[in-house]
């Protein structure tokens, strides 16, 4: 009996075939199916995968959402991926952290929906530019609300390019589109490539250009690996997306290989670069040292910086070494369910066990596909609970049947989590990022160790003697 | 040190002249319908709020109710996809009703529609009759559909709505019971529990709409969670019918209130929120009328103590310039109190327009003999354009607000929806006199750490009118 199905989910049989118990058989798990209604899901929209994971972290773009005013509200201040006001060109923009201060939107009434919003659209688009005019472009995305009346954004963001003379770019995500903020990620991506890329020259190239795709600066995490790609030699030429400034994005394809790190959101774009303009690119995981320490070197090899890369590996790998050690010792044995929304599942699951010693009980994604899901199986041990599209029922249920010391996961699992006297921490966004490369993986062993050790773990009983 | 780097690129900017900005919102102050109804659902018991939509909408609401009450929070979907959305959306609700009462089987669900579904124009009372229709003889939970669209209104219409179709739904005529319904609108747990121990003091049991006291601030007790297990009961929505008045506190949450009166004859008040002295004496004075119960000395006593902080506090607060921004009868509330700290109110700023609010507006002024600027229907840009030219001293808001004070480099005193960027949501306090106790001391504290020096004296101007030196020698 591969396939378990919850006692919660005896009335909808669906669900068996998404929870997989690995065993011997290698079984196919259903995934990147619509999500039974009714079900607490935690997944979101495409809006959330495309303005929320993608386009909001970068820099420089107004961020302006077509909608009724709830979806652009809630897509405000909502993941932490800093910036820095540093531009290509040398020059600084005015405002910083402008991606995670400011949100742009129609706020759509009712007339709107009723004969259409796209004349309010190309008012705010110049109303937007004329409260901004140092913003590099603007970036629309559609919702729900304007994917169904049938707004043509594409049409108004291209004749808005020309009118104020600037980039508009047109992100067609309405929530409806797709399973989950997978699909917004999909979107998003073409939408950059066929738009953007291949559309501006970077100022000067080295042979040493890379693009850092798919990693989007949550807490810091893109200026760890940046620091060590730099010292060992490479020239970041474009971020996508975190930090990132817009005309990164539309020299793309001046890159020597382009670096994947998240592969769920980002490898569609990849792939259409090397396509069209023929450059490779390696899919790479900077999570854990053993990782990080693999990565920096197949970069080595591939551009003759061997004794670099191995001087970065060691001054970084060196601060922590030791530490992690102790914490290994700390740690060893915890048992553990990762519940990430995309691919941390299988990026964490060896590292933890091998590198802190942790047992993983339970691995879960919000919205993996098949390919995502093999590298899991791949990377657990029999016996291991392997979920798709989780929700807090059958989290709950799992808790009570084998409670675990720890979860890893995200914000709206972490506080159920704690009410069952579970430490948990988040690994979407953090708790004291970052949390990859070197210092962040031992970031992440100081939150998973003093988490599991909170004296409050001890005093949950009322003891009277 | 101020965000806004000095923007060297010319032109008009984002700090620079205010424009007339008509069509684009930039950092709103209002959300949509649905997450008012929701927050509604989240003080009842046993009740299951379900948003037919697409599923992002429901996970959005999740996560912000998540972070700012640090609880973990249910709200389902119907999660619509693209099939659905061009054959409506029926299926899915369906289905939906179908999972939740097999499920976790609660005494209500509530379904909350969304922009997409209302103009697909899915008739979702329809729809829950057929669900009833097809499981007849079931023991069904109660289902209550409550039209969300947000391209109308905002979130505060959303709580009254929701309010509004509940008391619809359940209120029927029995025997008298002598209680008094309280709509409350969205206030932390520690605000609905003084409006209990108000109601103890007085002897008066009230229905609270909704009471989400308990449930949003809940213990850790390693018990399983289900449904929430405190709240307003399914009997006490029904009973709401044979109270003696209902009381809004929110006067924009009085609908269900309206409703009552007209159908039932339960007498309709609604009065300011009760924030400072003046409102709630005049909250208290309208329940003991309504009530027909004196006010006992206890009651006497705490308003004696919260004039006593006002009077000790007065000294750090006096002519203080203020700027307070969010939902209408909080901010309107909030400055009334400000006011009668000394502190002079400057900007007050609304995400929406309302007859009511100008109204309690001119009665302030009147009462202030003082105007303030107010923004009514704006967002938060433009509440940071005009505090450009107008400097405050401080800012009273959401954690939304926290850029801004950062940028004027002035303290933000959190209160409101959402904050997700400090602890203890759930604990802020400022409704009725203990909760204004409590508030002066918090405010007051606030503007201590920040202009005072560590001793708690005014940090001397560096510039004295007279030579320190030459004052020291001569004593
Ligand atoms: S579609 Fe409407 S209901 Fe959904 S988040 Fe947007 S504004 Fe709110
Ligand atoms: S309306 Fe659609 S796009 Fe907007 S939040 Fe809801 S699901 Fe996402």
């Amino acid at each position: 009996m591969p396939f378990k199905l919850f006692d919660i989910d005896k009335e909808i049989p669906e669900r068996k075939k998404h929870i997989y118990v690995k065993d011997e058989h290698n079984c196919e798990i259903d995934c990147n199916k619509s999500t039974i209604p009714g079900c607490m899901t935690e997944r979101g929209c495409a809006l959330a995968g495309g303005r929320g994971v993608i386009t909001g972290a970068v820099k420089d773009a107004i961020g302006l959402v077509h909608s009724p005013v709830g979806c652009q509200y809630y897509t405000t201040g909502v993941k932490r991926y800093p910036s820095q006001p540093q531009l290509p060109n040398g020059e600084i923009f005015p405002i910083d952290n402008f991606n995670l201060k400011y949100s742009f939107g129609t706020d759509l009434k009712e007339a709107n929906i009723v004969f259409g919003g796209m004349k309010k659209l190309k008012e705010a688009i110049i109303e937007a530019n004329k409260e901004c005019p140092f913003a590099s472009a603007i970036y629309v995305n559609s919702t729900c609300t304007t994917g169904l009346i049938g707004d043509d954004v594409d049409a108004i963001c291209k004749e808005m390019t020309e009118k104020i003379d600037k980039d508009v770019v047109a992100f067609n995500t309405p929530g409806f589109s797709g399973v989950s903020q997978s699909k917004g990620h999909h979107i998003t991506n073409d939408a950059v490539f066929d738009r953007l890329v291949g559309t501006k020259e970077p100022p000067n190239t080295t042979q040493y250009d890379i693009c850092l795709i798919g990693e989007y600066n949550i807490d810091g995490d893109l200026w760890v690996i940046e620091k060590y790609l730099t010292e060992m030699g490479l020239n970041i030429l474009s971020r996508f997306s975190g930090d990132a400034s817009h005309d990164e994005l539309c020299w793309m394809q001046r890159s020597k290989l382009n670096l994947v790190r998240c592969q769920r959101s980002a490898t569609y774009i990849a792939d259409l670069i090397e396509e069209k303009y023929g450059i490779p690119y390696k899919k790479v995981d900077f999570f854990s040292c053993e990782y990080c320490s693999d990565n920096l070197r197949m970069l080595g090899r591939h551009f003759s910086l061997e004794e670099e890369s191995e001087a970065v590996i060691e001054k970084y790998y060196g601060k922590v070494k030791e530490e992690l050690e102790w914490y290994k010792e700390q740690l060893t044995g915890k048992k553990v369910y990762i519940f990430s929304g995309g691919p941390k599942s299988w990026h964490l699951s060896i590292p933890l066990e091998k590198e802190l010693g942790l047992d993983i009980i339970a691995v879960a994604s919000q919205f993996e596909h098949s390919d995502g899901y093999d590298k899991m199986k791949a990377r657990v041990k029999e016996g291991t609970t392997i979920l798709d599209d989780p929700n807090s029922l059958e989290l709950e249920e799992m808790i009570l049947e084998s409670k675990p010391d720890l979860i890893l996961a995200g914000i709206k699992e972490k506080y159920l989590s704690y009410k069952y006297g579970v430490p948990a921490i988040q690994i979407h966004s953090y708790e004291n990022g970052p949390y990859i490369g070197y210092e962040g993986f031992l970031n992440l062993a100081k939150d998973i160790y003093n988490n599991i050790n909170a004296p409050v773990w001890k005093l949950m009983e009322f003891k009277t003697e | 040190m101020s965000n806004f780097k000095e923007n060297n690129m010319g032109g008009d900017s984002l700090h620079g002249k205010c424009h007339d900005k008509k069509f684009a919102v930039i950092n709103p102050t209002r959300m949509c319908q649905p997450m008012g109804a929701v927050q509604a659902m989240m003080g009842l018991k046993n009740a299951m709020p379900l948003i037919h939509g697409s599923q992002g909408c429901a996970t959005y609401m999740r996560f912000q109710l998540i972070r700012h009450y640090r609880e973990p929070i249910e709200v389902a979907s119907t999660s619509l996809s693209e099939k659905t959305v061009i054959y409506g959306g029926e299926l899915n609700l369906l289905k939906a009703l179908k999972n939740i009462s097999e499920k976790q089987n609660p005494e209500i669900i509530g379904v909350m529609s969304t922009c997409l579904t209302e103009t697909i124009g899915d008739d979702v009372n329809g729809m829950i009759k057929k669900f009833k229709d097809v499981n007849i003889g079931k023991n069904l939970p109660a289902m209550v559909s409550i039209p969300t669209p947000s391209y109308a209104g905002s979130h505060v219409e959303g709580y009254d709505k929701a309010v509004l179709s509940l008391i619809k739904h359940f209120a029927r005529k029995m025997i008298p019971n002598n209680k008094i319904n309280i709509i409350l609108g969205n206030l932390s747990p520690s605000n609905l529990a003084e409006i209990k121990n108000i109601m103890k003091d007085l002897n008066v049991e009230p229905i609270l709409l909704t009471d989400a006291s308990e449930n949003l601030d809940a213990p850790l007790t390693e018990e399983t969670l289900e449904l929430h297990k405190f709240g307003t009961s399914l009997e006490e929505l029904r009973d709401t019918a044979n109270s003696n008045a209902t009381i809004s506190v929110t006067k924009h949450n009085d609908s269900g209130a309206k409703y009552l009166e007209k159908v039932f004859g339960v007498k309709s008040i609604s009065g300011s929120m009760p924030i400072g002295i003046k409102n709630t004496d005049a909250f208290i004075k309208s329940i003991s009328d309504a009530m027909n119960v004196s006010i006992p000395k206890k009651i006497i006593r705490d308003r004696g103590r919260l004039s006593d902080v006002l009077v000790d506090a007065h000294a750090y607060n006096y002519r203080r310039k203020v700027a307070i921004f969010g939902d209408v009868d909080m901010v309107i509330a909030m400055a009334r109190f400000t006011h009668e700290m000394g502190m002079i109110v400057e900007v007050l700023c609304v995400g929406t327009e309302s007859p009511r609010f100008k109204k309690d507006l001119n009665e302030l002024i009147d009462d202030m003999n003082h105007k303030p600027i107010v923004l009514e229907n704006k967002d938060l840009h433009d509440f940071g354009m005009v505090l450009e030219s107008n400097p405050v001293d401080l800012i009273i808001g959401n954690a939304y607000g926290a850029q801004i004070a950062n940028r004027f480099n002035i303290p933000l005193f959190r209160v409101g929806f959402p904050i997700f960027d400090r602890i203890g949501a759930q604990r802020i306090s400022f409704i009725g006199y203990n909760g204004g106790i409590k508030f002066v001391d918090a405010i007051t504290n606030t503007i201590i750490d920040f202009y005072y020096d560590e001793e708690g004296y005014k940090f001397a101007d560096k510039k004295l009118s007279f030579d320190t030196q030459s004052f020291e020698t001569h004593i």
